[in-house]
């Protein structure tokens, strides 16, 4: 338990750095950028209490709007996934939820559904984010765009951070 | 009543989302608005260390474009002084001190933090309330535009990018006056819009667009960028136009922020004009 507590706060604090210090400064093509810091709400346990979930949103949303004077932004967009998260579970799960394991992963839960599962939350995370940022509708397609080709590269770091950090986890099991 | 609390038990994560989304929303349109910017000064401070530490670090790796910038500048004050110029006329012109008052005062300032991959972009400046900034001043790099002041700190202060949404800067062509607006429509950070150009007005590739003046954030003649093909629209009344910014805001090292020394004055006047 206290394991648990101690692990997602050292991923808290480094996604939130990685987010500021490296990811913020990328620039691919113009106008995408990656959000990796959404990772933290994806693998939570699956035992953290639904108040939790939102609170701990809230706060990751607001340390990285601190950084780039957009208050309120990342928290909204994050709260939401927050909001979904026991939703998409449900729903793209055989089993019930007790029989799942400790927390979401790539190599327990299988390639399909880990898939689903990150590629729904990035997506409304980063629908949000953007629409929000632009808040009319007259660019809607070229924020359609960046909204596709940022996913695809916040999925694409997702499972690049399952494959090198948790490849212990399957022996365990 | 016990009903109500029960449903309320029951649906609480509902509210809870609800409660943490109105939050945000409402942070989010407040600062939106630059009242409130400074409100939370102590985020600044957080921010402002972490920001320019990365900075500091970061910095070294553009050491070389910095002093070649830096001496393009050096070079351009040369070619003001006195010395540079050479003396055409026979007939001397003197002028008194007294008759010249400066209308406008430059404070330079390190970016420690900017974007350009966002709809909408800061940077954020290593001097703040402590240094005589104030909220509305204009910021430039060389004669170059780079954006506005909205928040302002003790130490640091935010600046509302050229890149932003709801960046609209009164212009004009060098070449003739004529007034029009530039904002940047998002997309790539070298190619902004040029609005309200009368119908008439002959424009070619390659004109220079400069502020005009006609606020009191900017001087007259801060250069924004060039022409790079005009928009002909049949159906309105104003044509627009492709421009490319002199400045690259991907490089932005030092920069100055523009304090006007009459700016009280010109406010007073245009309040003063209002009430009539």
């Amino acid at each position: 338990m206290t394991n648990l507590v101690v692990r997602n706060s050292v991923r808290f604090l480094f996604l939130v750095l990685f987010q500021v210090l490296i990811l913020n400064h990328i620039n691919l093509g113009g106008y995408t950028n990656p959000y990796l810091y959404i990772y933290f709400i994806l693998l939570l346990p699956f035992a953290t209490p639904r108040w939790m979930l939102l609170i701990l949103a809230f706060i990751l949303g607001l340390s990285i709007d601190f950084f780039t004077n957009t208050l309120g932004l990342n928290a909204a967009a994050t709260v939401l996934i927050a909001f979904c998260r026991p939703y998409v579970i449900r729903a793209i799960s055989h089993e019930p939820e007790e029989e799942l394991g400790i927390q979401p992963s790539l190599r327990i839960q299988g390639f399909k559904w880990f898939f689903f599962y990150s590629a729904i939350l990035v997506l409304i995370h980063h629908v949000a984010l953007f629409y929000l940022e632009i808040f009319r509708l007259t660019e809607f397609f070229q924020t359609l765009l960046r909204v596709v080709v940022s996913s695809v590269f916040t999925l694409a770091l997702i499972f690049l951070s399952e494959l090198l950090f948790y490849s212990r986890r399957k022996a365990r099991r | 009543m016990r009903n109500l609390i029960l449903f309320f038990r029951k649906n609480y994560f509902i509210f809870l989302f609800l409660l943490l989304e109105v939050v945000s929303l409402i942070f989010f349109f407040r600062t939106n608005n630059y009242q409130n910017a400074a409100m939370f000064d102590w985020t600044f401070a957080i921010s402002g260390v972490i920001n320019s530490t990365y900075r500091d670090i970061t910095e070294y790796f553009s050491l070389k474009r910095t002093n070649l910038i830096l001496s393009e500048e050096n070079a351009i004050l040369q070619a003001r002084m006195p010395e540079a110029l050479y003396l055409t006329d026979t007939v001397v012109f003197s002028r008194s001190d007294s008759l010249l008052q400066s209308e406008y005062r430059f404070i330079n300032a390190r970016v420690i933090s900017n974007t350009t991959n966002r709809r909408n972009n800061f940077q954020m400046i290593n001097k703040g309330a402590l240094h005589g900034i104030e909220p509305h001043m204009g910021v430039i790099i060389g004669n170059k535009i780079v954006g506005q002041v909205v928040g302002v700190s003790r130490h640091f202060s935010w600046i509302l990018s050229m890149l932003h949404k709801e960046s609209k800067i009164s212009a004009k062509f060098l070449k003739n006056n004529q007034l029009v607006s530039v904002e940047w429509p998002g997309g790539d950070f070298r190619t902004g819009i040029v609005k309200e150009i009368p119908k008439h007005l002959l424009v070619l590739p390659g004109d220079t667009i400069v502020t005009s003046g006609n606020s009191e954030v900017f001087p007259n003649g801060i250069l924004i960028g060039t022409i790079e093909h005009l928009n002909e629209k049949r159906d309105e009344n104003f044509n627009t136009a492709t421009l490319t910014f002199l400045t690259d805001f991907n490089s932005l090292g030092y920069v100055e922020v523009v304090v006007d020394m009459f700016r009280e004055e010109k406010e007073q006047l245009k309040a003063s004009f209002k009430e009539l």
